[in-house]
């Protein structure tokens, strides 16, 4: 979000501050700025003309003659913009100026006739993109000849506050709320809004609320005698460097009271609205709206809309419809300023792909009194521009909000609490500085003693502040993190604890790595495309977790064994090579991975909190007692519904594989010669020796067996083994992982003429596997 | 003067004959068949003896002197001649210069650690020496470890934040560590410190900076009042150790829901020494890591009470450190699982 020094510098007297270490101090203290803008810099000999006479140009049909004055003398300059008329007001650029964008105006003759001088667009000025015509300064009062930047609002510094800091602060989503941090961060005052409005006594129009779980608050009135113009030059510029479109006046009053409160507005021509009603609800099945972007938009029953007497008029906070707009010939508006509820608008925005600035806004859970600030700004804001406007209704105020205003939230703590958690002592940070600070943020405080009231402001009640915790990030920022002593916790000197089974993986890695093999870390999920290929499936009965949402059509399961993607690994290093070793006939390949894979069977993990799964009453009551009703429910729903997580056993996978064909033009080769998997086969098993013997463990007895004859394996019988394949046994009887050659016919499906040695086991199961007995003779 | 017999005629020519040959003699080999021939069990010296019934009774003693003579000088001759000789081939391997040292065989077939795991082992030992337990928690959580326990209720944008991939059991593959910090605090008693590092997912498509699949390490102190002077020191040390150099740090605000208050921590960039360069897109500073106070919910989440207890919490992106340990361009290489990556490490 985009934030105008210069608008700013209207609530809060920013004199003496440097914009730049301005953006530091507002990084640290508030969000995060990325970035820090200069606009309408390098201006200065731009000046205010009246074009007094307009005539062709005699060379050219695009081009005119403009005849301007400025100040006491008139000059003529060839100007091609296609809205010169007499009467404008618009910029004249002398010669010699460089203007921002480099180019420097010559006094020279354009087509045959003398221009000196030229009249600029916004573009040219480098104050937009916007070049279809001059930048038209109509209603700006200075006298011709008048230096620009004196006559209307030149020289800015924009700060691009990064929008996911503020995603928790829906009251930083307009200006004056940011202005309210600054005033707190400069330790000045806020000017107040001027909210002094002579209202009608009327109903603007029938309103109902029908959905107020979606619809809190919703505010209307009515303004007559209105004419739709350009807003003030000094608002369109204001809204074109803040990123939005000027189109006419009453619609930029509502973008502006937006950008400026934080509030979304709309305004519906009033003569559109049918029946002379406005009903907010829930849309009906199937029911459809035309959105002011042209496309028609299929609506469902949670989104929220605003009906006339005869359908919808406009999408909640997110758009309005194309039958309801404001037009060029509209007198009368109705203005609606509502607060609506942040998941169902954030719903709506996501499904439609429709997240506006103002659904942005709404998604954030806004103040509801804020809707009515916004509503009087605009009113206010509407007479400024269009002084014959006059509001013929008074305020209506529909909705829940309105009917029962709760009273604001207070936490209790103390100033002692605040002071423990950031660390800092009473000298540090005194009474008086923690109360004026809070003040500055207008939360109310009451002190008695060290005892602190807070009462939380509406702003920031939605969902940022809600405990003493909060409060200490308040007092924190302020006070400056950059303040606060560094301190060494106090801690008891306990050895840590290391799972076994971490120690166990460390252990296996450097003999595996140290043995001359290579550490793979591969995906969760596996490839559907290789195991399609290569003939790799799990045997009949055992099934993968699965995807809900595959990020593609490769990744719908979770592996249950590190093997098919270890193996498509080692396929790769045939092709490329590996280490430097050319890929050719008698590469060899060692790799190995440790990871978990995925067992669907049930394990006794329920992934919640064990007293959830098996406390007693009184255990759960002890743990629910602090919780929020937020909090309660997650806790009843998990404790309820959550099945157990599935197994997720931590395997070892090796590869060994060499390659028998020649390059990638030789032919396969259907048989592998049974000296290359004898010896492939001898090398897994002196590999396995030597981690064996490393562990100081008992070597493991290989047992023989043939495909789909291993039901002791710890994942059952994989299809990919060959009958040279055996189980691991340890002496204790139990099979920790398997050790074998490719089966044959997943052998030829690789893409190069190969053969290789798989082992795969479970390193929890290695653990097991019985000491070595040391110290006999 | 009495004429000399003929043993003794023949004894003191052999000595000459002997001594020629002996000093003919050019290698080591053809010395020592000459000394089997001469000195051997059935050396031509030795089998002089035989002859003593042919000599005269009183010449026999002289006799057996001369020849007992002739092997001792026969034998020290040798020796003479074989030191010449070995003394001679020392000279010749000293005087070799015929070696290549840029020639040799073909490398020692090496193994390599994937860099992430050599990351996570140097952290791993950092944490330990300082009392932290190391710990490794499941990839796939429950939705209520991975949101509910952590504040993060159903309505919470947060969720949507963190896109997830979710599984045919209802359960969800980690989009953080942070579902570990719940965990340890029930398994083990307050006070105490742990990391734990691992991989976490997130479902959002792949670029040179973005994967589905990343490694995180997440650290959690739990203690009595517990204080950010705490984390600030705390952070101060760690990221020195890791990134092997004095690292200045700073807080900013920064929005997590299971911290409170919530940071986003920041070094000063190296590269420029914090006046602003282009791999600090000229702030001075590198967001670093997010990090906080435990919130109050998480720790009641946890079994604890957060009247008795806090904590501070971090996550350090594990992958992120290891791109810029290594000057590692794409993301993707980390788990691309290509060997000639692979085998730089
Ligand atoms: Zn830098």
């Amino acid at each position: 979000m985009l934030v105008s020094w210069r608008w700013l510098s209207q609530f809060v007297d920013t004199q003496g501050v440097d914009p730049l270490q301005f953006a530091e101090k507002f990084t640290t203290t508030v969000a995060e700025i990325d970035d820090v803008v200069q606009w309408g810099f390098g201006l200065r000999d731009v000046r205010v003309v009246d074009v007094i006479a307009v005539a062709p140009h005699p060379n050219a049909d695009k081009l005119r003659l403009a005849t301007v004055e400025l100040g006491g003398r008139t000059v003529q300059v060839v100007c091609g913009a296609p809205d010169l008329r007499v009467g404008l007001r618009v910029p004249f650029v002398p010669p010699g100026v460089t203007l921002p964008s480099g180019i420097t105006v010559r006094d020279g003759e354009v087509r045959g006739v003398a221009s000196p001088g030229m009249l600029a667009s916004e573009k040219d000025l480098g104050l937009s993109d916007e070049n279809a015509g001059l930048l038209s300064l109509d209603g700006c009062t200075a006298p011709a000849g008048t230096r620009l930047h004196e006559a209307i609002v030149l020289e800015d510094v924009l700060y691009d506050v990064d929008n996911k800091a503020i995603t928790h602060r829906p009251d930083l989503w307009g200006l004056y709320g940011v202005a309210r941090e600054v005033a707190a961060m400069l330790d000045k005052p806020l000017k107040p809004f001027d909210l002094d409005l002579v209202l009608g006594t009327t109903a603007p129009l029938a309103i109902r609320v029908e959905a107020p779980d979606a619809c809190p608050r919703y505010l209307c009135a009515r303004v007559a005698n209105v004419s739709v113009q350009p807003a003030p030059v000094d608002a369109r510029l204001l809204l074109r460097r803040l990123g939005t479109r000027p189109i006419s006046n009453l619609v930029d009053a509502t973008n502006l009271v937006m950008l400026e409160t934080g509030n979304p507005l709309h305004a519906f021509d009033a003569r559109t609205l049918r029946g002379g009603e406005i009903v907010v609800r829930r849309a009906k099945a199937h029911e459809t709206i035309a959105t002011l972007d042209g496309q028609l938009r299929q609506l469902q029953t949670h989104d929220c809309v605003i009906c006339d007497a005869e359908g919808p008029v406009a999408l909640a906070a997110i758009m309005g419809g194309a039958n309801s707009e404001i037009r060029p010939d509209t007198t009368e508006l109705i203005l609606e300023a509502a607060n609506f509820d942040a998941p169902t608008i954030r719903r709506t925005a996501m499904r439609l792909g429709m997240r506006s600035e103002s659904s942005a806004r709404f998604e954030k859970a806004l103040d509801p009194v804020l809707a009515e600030t916004a509503a009087r700004r605009f009113l206010k804001l509407c007479q400024t521009w269009n002084p014959e406007a006059r509001i013929t209704s008074h305020l209506a105020d529909c909705g829940p909000f309105s009917a029962d205003a709760k009273p604001l939230s207070v936490i209790h703590t103390t100033a002692t609490y605040l002071r423990e958690r950031l660390g800092v002592t009473a000298v540090e940070l005194p009474d008086a500085w923690l109360d004026a600070c809070l003040t500055r943020l207008e939360f109310r405080v009451a002190r008695t003693g060290d005892a602190l009231a807070v009462t939380i402001p509406s702003f920031r009640a939605t969902k940022d502040i809600k405990i003493a915790e909060d409060l200490v990030e308040e007092l924190g920022r302020h006070y400056g993190y950059d303040n606060i002593r560094s301190e060494a916790p106090r801690v008891a000197a306990r050895p840590p604890h290391t799972p076994a089974l971490k120690l166990l993986e460390r252990q296996v890695r450097n003999t595996l790595v140290h043995a001359g093999l290579t550490e793979q870390v591969l995906y969760a999920f596996d490839d559907e495309e290789t195991r399609a290929r290569l003939l790799l499936a799990e045997p009949a009965g055992l099934t993968r977790v699965a995807v809900k949402n595959p990020i593609s059509v490769q990744h719908t399961h979770l592996r249950r064994n590190l093997l098919p993607n270890l193996l498509a690994v080692a396929e790769k290093g045939l092709v490329q090579g590996d280490d430097g070793q050319p890929a050719r006939k008698g590469l060899t390949i060692g790799v190995f991975e440790i990871g978990r894979v995925f067992v669907p069977e049930k394990s006794d993990d329920r992934g919640l909190p064990p007293v959830l799964v098996n406390g007693t009453e009184a255990e759960l009551a002890a743990y629910t007692a602090g919780m929020d009703s937020e909090m309660l429910r997650g806790v009843l729903d998990a404790r309820s519904g959550t099945k157990p997580l599935p197994l997720q056993p931590m395997h070892l996978g090796i590869v060994f594989a060499e390659r028998l064909g020649g390059g990638a033009e030789g032919t396969k080769l259907v048989i592998a010669p049974t000296e290359v998997t004898h010896r492939l086969l001898q090398q897994g098993i002196a590999m396995l020796n030597h981690l064996l013997s490393w562990l100081g463990k008992q070597p493991l007895a290989l047992l023989a067996s043939g495909p789909e004859s291993s039901p002791g394996a710890p994942d059952g019988s994989p299809t990919w083994r060959s009958k040279l394949g055996y189980d691991l046994v340890a002496s204790t009887g139990e099979t920790i992982g398997f050790l074998a050659a490719l089966h044959p016919r997943v052998r030829i499906a690789l893409d190069q003429p190969a053969q290789a040695v798989v082992v795969e086991l479970d390193l929890r199961a290695l653990e097991r596997v019985p000491a070595i007995v040391r110290g006999n003779q | 003067m009495s004429e000399l017999p003929d043993w003794q005629i023949e004894i003191d020519g052999a000595i000459g004959r002997w001594q020629t040959d002996i000093d003919e003699a050019l290698t080591l080999e053809a010395l020592r068949s000459l000394e089997v021939r001469a000195l051997g069990k059935q050396g031509e010296i030795p089998g002089l003896m035989k002859r003593i019934p042919q000599i005269p009774p009183q010449d026999r003693k002289a006799f057996g002197q001369a020849v007992n003579a002739l092997q001792t000088q026969a034998a020290a001759a040798i020796e003479t001649r074989r030191d010449v000789l070995v003394e001679a081939l020392i000279a010749t391997e000293l005087n070799d210069t015929s070696f290549d040292p840029t020639q040799s065989l073909a490398p020692l077939r090496r193994g390599h650690t994937h860099p992430l795991s050599t990351v996570q082992a140097d952290i791993e030992e950092i944490f330990h020496s300082m009392g932290f337990h190391v710990l490794d928690y499941p990839e796939i959580e429950s939705e209520f470890d991975n949101f509910e326990a952590l504040n993060i209720p159903g309505w919470h944008p947060a969720r949507e934040m963190q896109d997830t991939f979710w599984l045919d059991n209802g359960h969800l593959l980690r989009t953080h560590t942070s579902p570990g910090q719940v965990r340890a605090m029930h398994e083990f008693q307050a006070p105490f410190r742990a990391i734990f590092p691992g991989k976490v997912f997130r479902y959002e498509a792949t670029d040179a900076s973005h994967e589905h699949t990343f490694h995180q390490v997440e650290g959690l102190m739990i203690d009595r009042k517990v204080t950010v002077g705490h984390l600030l020191d705390s952070m101060r040390t760690l990221l020195s150790a890791i990134l092997q150099r004095e690292v200045e740090i700073r807080l900013r605000p920064g929005y997590f829901p299971f911290v409170e208050p919530g940071f986003e921590l920041d070094i000063r960039c190296q590269v420029c020494a914090g006046k602003g360069c282009s791999a600090c897109k000229r702030r001075g500073w590198l967001e670093l890591l997010p990090c906080g106070l435990v919130h109050p919910n998480v720790l009641r989440a946890g079994g604890l009470d957060p009247e008795e207890w806090q904590g501070w919490a971090f996550g350090l992106g594990l992958s992120r450190l290891v791109m810029m340990r290594y000057g590692v361009p794409d993301v993707r290489l980390l788990m691309g699982g290509d060997l000639r990556f692979l085998s730089q490490f």
